[in-house]
């Protein structure tokens, strides 16, 4: 039996000399599910990008059903049945889900298009392969898991039989990702094939049928999954052991770094996010905060760190008030801040590595000389930094935007390590990015905790703050519902009971641990 | 790496080779209007091409547009690189020349200090008239393509309004002040000095170029500086380049604003001083009448950077200059004129046009080279 698609010696050289695909072969089964992993920059995008027709091979040939293709834009790909749904969505945010749906194809009679009919289509779509939206919703109105579902049923409106979904968990709440499973399972079982690009080998078990990994642009096999392990897969992506589990040393805690009082938060629209949250944070210890994501650990950091004013209460940092004072005044306290969003938040994507760096320094000696930035000093702490913390570029010239996310994340981490702060808020700190960088980040924090830092950990997998915190507090809408002062000492589902709100400890009991 | 990618990749030459191609391209374009438009295509051409240089006077009328393009150039790019959509130059210009007129015609200083002071007050009034619609964005959230916008008309009108009522010699027939005393005018650019008698005087009787001329170049120099070695350089670019970024790193991002819309508004208002005390040596009605926003299209051509800018404004001063020119001494309308001179500001504002040749120029290198370049990039992987 031929293979449903047959990418065969898949040689691709970007104009700079990168090749990113080195004679990858890659097969897919007609009504599989299969993972494609690697690190990032491993070359599993390109290969994809070339299948969709967004890119042209430089040597290579392609089989659709042992036919031999030539895809010379995605149109050529989405006519063969090929759809794609991007890490980032490509979706038009004041249009309406059915309008986003039907784009480019709409159902129209005498010329107009027929609102009605698009809502109709949508629905159906929606309803046949269990991919929940409100087909009137305005793009901009909903979140991130429904926005991803709109791209699915965007390409399965063009009639896609195969889906090549490109990391679609990195932006997606643990429950947002199970329901996309679900979603998968129903579009295999109606005869549709997925292909699954990601990095998170937990998700490659729980989903693929076959995996297929990818190193440094080639290929480096493909198995069945029932006989990968996590271990396994993990050695082949990177190409040495890694060591999934943290090692670290005992807590030896210190004076108290931050105290926080009776801390609140409303927003613009009066919804309470924060509700008098306590707790004290110490030097040498990390503290991990628990929550399913929304219950108000954006709302804390942001307030801690200066970018939203609190509603009352207060955090002090040795006796000093930091809350409601800028940003600046808050790093110039010795806080550091590894904010959940990246592009966002932590970068300019399009200014230099080097000045990236700076951002929190570039007004104090020795980088400002009198009147001008050091830019000699500049590029020589660059240089320093892009070597300690491991950021694979040639040079601190280049934009960022020229990077992989880990390595961006990488350059977050560097600068805001090397501030030497007293406090490190750490706010999803290794989220969308791949294996090695994890653990390199994940060391650095243990290695900054035991140094004497004191870390306050926010993370949405749960596993990463219970394997990391030397103490936890889990958050319920925008309240502490419990402290556990030994992270070691307590399991994944009793915590779980506490972040759904199922149970709670009072206040006498908290009180001797925050 | 062949030489012409290495070339290639030293950003100055990009750039210049980019604006040359596009102007290449668009002189092709015009060429092609005229001989549908003119009965003598070759002389009109000729004209528009090489207009600006055949006489003395209007070599001069170029370089003395030039001088306030360059200078416009430099505030739209200053406010651009920031992502500060200020419009509002044509009114800093405005207030630049009443201010700095006002002071040549009316001040009783000796040479030496009527001039500095009107034009640091030029300076001062456009730095004021910028930081106005900077504080409205920064503490107001006030759109500033509007707040500029209006502030030109106010600028307009409070110029008209001291120009007719108060500076306007009494019983004058038309909307303008006498010239300006000798003292309030800026010298010309070469120094009556023996060996180049000739050459001044030449340049004193045919053309207006001042000593605007070596201010322009201070300003090129100031604004470069600014913009990539001081503190404020770095949070104006840093704003411009993710604002909430920024505002995360600890830069006061309503304090840049402000300050970006201002230092703009210097380098406009010195414009106005260059038309007043340079160009028309007195306060006349529509003293900017064309300029207000073609610093937007220098700062485009240059990309928002100060060293490009001298480029482009000489290029698209030139152009001026020459369509001049060639409606004065052709039979091709004026209209026909301005539509040619927009089509190649069109190709040349057109982001895309040195990619494209790149794309084709590795395209061909990478048929040829082929297997060869494989193996030599597969240690570049990163």
């Amino acid at each position: 039996m031929t293979a449903l698609i047959e990418m065969r010696d898949i040689v691709k050289v970007y104009p700079n000399g990168v090749v990113a695909n080195d004679r990858v072969n890659f097969s897919i089964e007609r009504g599989e599910i299969h993972a494609l992993v690697g690190e990032n920059g491993a070359g599993k995008t390109t290969l994809m990008k070339i299948l969709y027709g967004m890119e042209q091979p430089t040597s290579g040939q392609i089989f659709l059903d042992g036919k031999a293709q030539h895809f010379r834009s995605s149109h050529d790909a989405i006519a063969a049945g090929i759809g794609m749904v991007h890490q980032n969505f490509m979706l038009v945010p004041s249009f309406t889900v059915a309008e986003n749906v039907v784009l480019g194809q709409e159902p129209t009679r005498r010329g107009f298009i027929e609102a009605k009919r698009a809502t109709e289509i949508t629905e159906q779509l929606a309803q046949q392969y269990g991919l929940r939206v409100e087909a009137d919703a305005i793009v901009d109105s909903i979140n991130v898991g429904m926005r991803q579902r709109v791209e699915i049923l965007k390409t399965l409106y063009r009639g896609a039989q195969i889906l090549i979904l490109d990391e679609p968990t990195a932006v997606l709440t643990p429950q947002e990702t199970q329901e996309l499973f679900n979603a998968v399972h129903a579009l295999v079982q109606q005869g549709k094939t997925v292909i699954f690009i990601t990095h998170k080998l937990r998700e490659v078990k729980e989903i693929s049928d076959r995996v297929s990994v990818m190193r440094g642009g080639k290929m480096m096999g493909t198995l069945p999954t029932v006989e990968a392990t996590r271990e396994g897969l993990a050695r082949m992506m990177v190409g040495r052991d890694v060591f999934l589990t943290v090692n670290k040393p005992p807590c030896k805690r210190g004076k108290r770094v931050m105290e926080v009082r009776d801390l609140s938060y409303i927003t613009e629209t009066g919804r309470t996010m924060l509700h008098k949250v306590s707790f004290n944070i110490y030097a040498g210890e990390i503290l991990g905060i628990a929550g399913v994501e929304g219950n108000g650990q954006t709302e804390l950091v942001e307030v801690l760190t200066g970018l939203r004013s609190a509603a009352s209460g207060e955090a002090r940092i040795g006796g000093k008030v930091v809350t409601n004072r800028t940003p600046r005044e808050v790093r110039m306290a010795s806080v550091a801040h590894i904010p959940e969003d990246r592009l966002t938040n932590g970068l300019a994507l399009t200014a230099s590595i080097d000045e990236n760096l700076i951002v929190d320094r570039y007004f104090l000696p020795p980088y400002r000389k009198g009147l001008v930035i050091d830019y000699k000093q500049v590029e020589s702490m660059g240089r320093e930094l892009i070597k300690k913390f491991d950021i694979r570029t040639p040079t601190g010239k280049l934009p960022v935007n020229s990077l992989s996310g880990g390595n961006m994340q990488k350059v977050i981490v560097a600068r805001e390590f090397s501030s030497s702060p007293e406090l490190l808020i750490a706010a999803q700190p290794t989220r969308g990015i791949d294996v090695g960088a994890t653990e390199f980040i994940r060391d650095q924090l243990v290695q900054k905790r035991t140094e004497g830092t004191a870390i306050l950990l926010v993370s949405a997998d749960l596993a990463e703050v219970m394997s990391l915190s030397d103490r936890i507090i889990v958050l319920y809408e925008g309240e502490i519902t419990g402290v556990f002062p030994d992270a070691s000492k307590v399991s994944e589902e009793e915590i779980g009971l506490y972040m759904l709100g199922l149970r709670r400890q009072t206040r006498e009991e908290m009180e001797a641990y925050l | 790496m062949s030489t012409i990618r290495k070339i290639l990749a030293i950003r100055a030459v990009r750039e210049f080779l980019r604006i040359f191609l596009a102007v290449f391209a668009a002189l092709v374009l015009g060429f092609l209007i005229t001989l549908a438009v003119s009965k003598q295509p070759i002389e009109a051409y000729k004209a528009f091409l090489l207009g600006p240089v055949s006489r003395f006077n209007r070599f001069g009328d170029w370089i003395e547009e030039s001088i306030t393009l360059i200078l416009l150039g430099l505030a739209v790019s200053l406010a651009f690189r920031a992502k500060q959509f200020s419009l509002g130059q044509d009114g800093q210009m405005l207030m630049g020349a009443l201010v700095s007129g006002s002071i040549a015609l009316f001040v009783p200083l000796p040479f030496l200090l009527r001039v500095p002071l009107a034009l640091l007050a030029a300076m001062l009034v456009g730095f004021i008239w910028g930081y106005i619609p900077g504080y409205l964005k920064a503490h107001l959230d006030a759109n500033e393509i509007v707040s500029t916008l209006m502030l030109n008309t106010i600028a307009l009108k409070i110029y008209d309004y001291f120009l007719i009522f108060w500076i306007k010699p009494p019983g004058a027939g038309y909307n303008a002040s006498d010239f300006f005393p000798v003292e309030g005018k800026l010298p010309t650019f070469l120094p009556a000095l023996p060996f180049i008698a000739d050459l001044q005087k030449r340049f004193a009787d045919h053309t207006n170029i001042t000593i605007m001329l070596y201010l322009m170049i201070i300003a090129i120099v100031v604004a470069f500086f600014l913009m990539f070695r001081t503190p404020f350089g770095y949070e104006l670019r840093t704003v411009g380049a993710n604002i909430k970024f920024a505002r995360y790193g600890g830069i006061d991002t309503k304090k840049t604003i402000i300050l970006v819309f201002a230092v703009s508004g210097i380098f406009a208002g010195l414009a106005g001083a260059h038309l007043a005390m340079g160009i028309h040596t007195k306060l006349i009605a529509n003293i900017t009448v064309g300029l207000g926003f073609e610093g937007i299209v220098v700062a485009i051509m240059a990309r928002n950077n100060p060293l490009f800018v001298p480029i482009a404004g000489l290029a698209y001063g030139y152009l001026r200059a020459g369509a001049d020119v060639m409606e004065r001494a052709s039979d091709v309308s004026r209209e026909m004129v301005l539509v040619i001179q927009a089509i190649i500001i069109l190709l040349v504002t057109a982001e895309r046009i040195l990619p494209m040749v790149q794309q084709v120029i590795t395209a061909r290198r990478q048929a040829a080279a082929g297997a060869a370049e494989m193996t030599e990039g597969e240690n570049n992987v990163v």
